[in-house]
């Protein structure tokens, strides 16, 4: 079982290495995953460290060889996993940037105004902003 | 290939989502966003004068438990606002990790066009077991953990995030001033600053 769940982490870091995403998660989803496999490490090795400025990961690191194997191979996910909503999430204004202007034209930027429009107007928004918008978690 | 390892993915997406939903209650990013977003009203109070009023009800009011509101209060009362429950370690400051998941839903509710470009108070409460002057030093520390947690791991803009703490100085529930529902943190939206 410990190494199915090996390969499940392999894969997703090399099924996401590329530019071209299938698939990102909110950061609870990727954050629960830390919690998950690495708590009760979290717990034992890492009493002062806190989630703030990457505290839980630098005492995960200097004690590595001590932390089981899942926690190790899944906290490497988790960064990677927050890294690409980010990503995401910063890209899908860009990508939409047309859409927007075709389909939103008098609607007031700001307070999610132009996201609730380019939803309502999904059959019509192109491809790349639909999925720009589904990378970034925004639907 | 590339259909064997995206079968994995998701495979291993599954598995996180089901063992998740078990152990979690079932509060969601969209309840979030739901009770923070529409902001309407100009609020004139800043993070520093609530910060400040919290210290000078203990000084005006010494005792073993505060009285009615703080001064303040009524104005940020009517604000878009929510509480969540996030777990500390005892006397500290530390997010358990049971907490991450919370953590993590806010900064999914934040970063969303809904409510990107407002500022929102992040608010320690404590309830009122124990020193008023301690839980206030206490929930400070909490609100600043939690703010630092969602700046640095979840990279929210910092610039809209102001921690305050008012230990035990707004109970949500005065008559029963030792339960635990008074202990929260509680994000209030003050709108474009």
């Amino acid at each position: 079982m410990r190494r199915m769940i090996f390969a499940f982490a392999t894969g997703i870091l090399l099924a996401t290495a590329p530019a071209a995403l299938a698939q990102t998660v909110g950061f609870a989803e990727a954050i629960k995953i830390l919690s998950a496999s690495c708590g009760k490490d979290i717990e034992t090795y890492c009493k002062s460290a806190t989630l703030a400025n990457n505290g839980i990961g630098k005492c995960l690191d200097q004690n590595q060889a001590k932390v089981s194997q899942k926690c190790n191979a899944d906290r490497a996910v988790v960064v990677t996993l927050i890294q690409e909503r980010l990503a995401a999430q910063a890209a899908a204004p860009k990508i939409c940037q047309r859409d927007a202007a075709q389909y939103c034209k008098g609607v007031k930027p700001g307070a999610g105004h132009v996201l609730r429009c380019l939803l309502k107007a999904q059959p019509s928004v192109g491809k790349k902003c639909n999925t720009a918008i589904d990378l970034a978690g925004y639907r | 290939m590339k259909k064997y390892l995206l079968a994995g993915l998701s495979a291993a997406f599954v598995a996180v989502t089901v063992s998740g939903v078990s152990a979690q209650t079932k509060l969601s990013r969209n309840e979030i966003i739901n009770s923070l977003q529409g902001a309407q009203q100009e609020v004139d109070v800043s993070a520093d004068e609530l910060q400040k009023a919290a210290f000078e009800n203990i000084q005006k009011y010494p005792g073993a438990n505060a009285p009615a509101n703080l001064p303040l209060w009524d104005k940020l009362a009517s604000l878009r606002q929510f509480n969540v429950e996030i777990t500390f370690d005892l006397n500290s400051a530390r997010i358990k990790p049971e907490s991450y998941e919370t953590v993590g839903l806010i900064a999914d509710a934040l970063h969303t066009p809904y409510l990107q470009g407002q500022t929102f108070f992040i608010v320690g409460h404590t309830d009122a077991t124990g020193p008023r002057d301690y839980n206030l030093e206490l929930s400070i520390k909490r609100a600043q953990s939690v703010r630092e947690a969602l700046v640095t791991t979840f990279q929210v803009p910092g610039e809209y995030l102001q921690a305050v703490g008012l230990g035990e100085e707004q109970l949500r529930d005065p008559a029963k001033p030792d339960s635990g529902i008074n202990r929260r943190v509680q994000l209030i939206n003050v709108g474009y600053r």
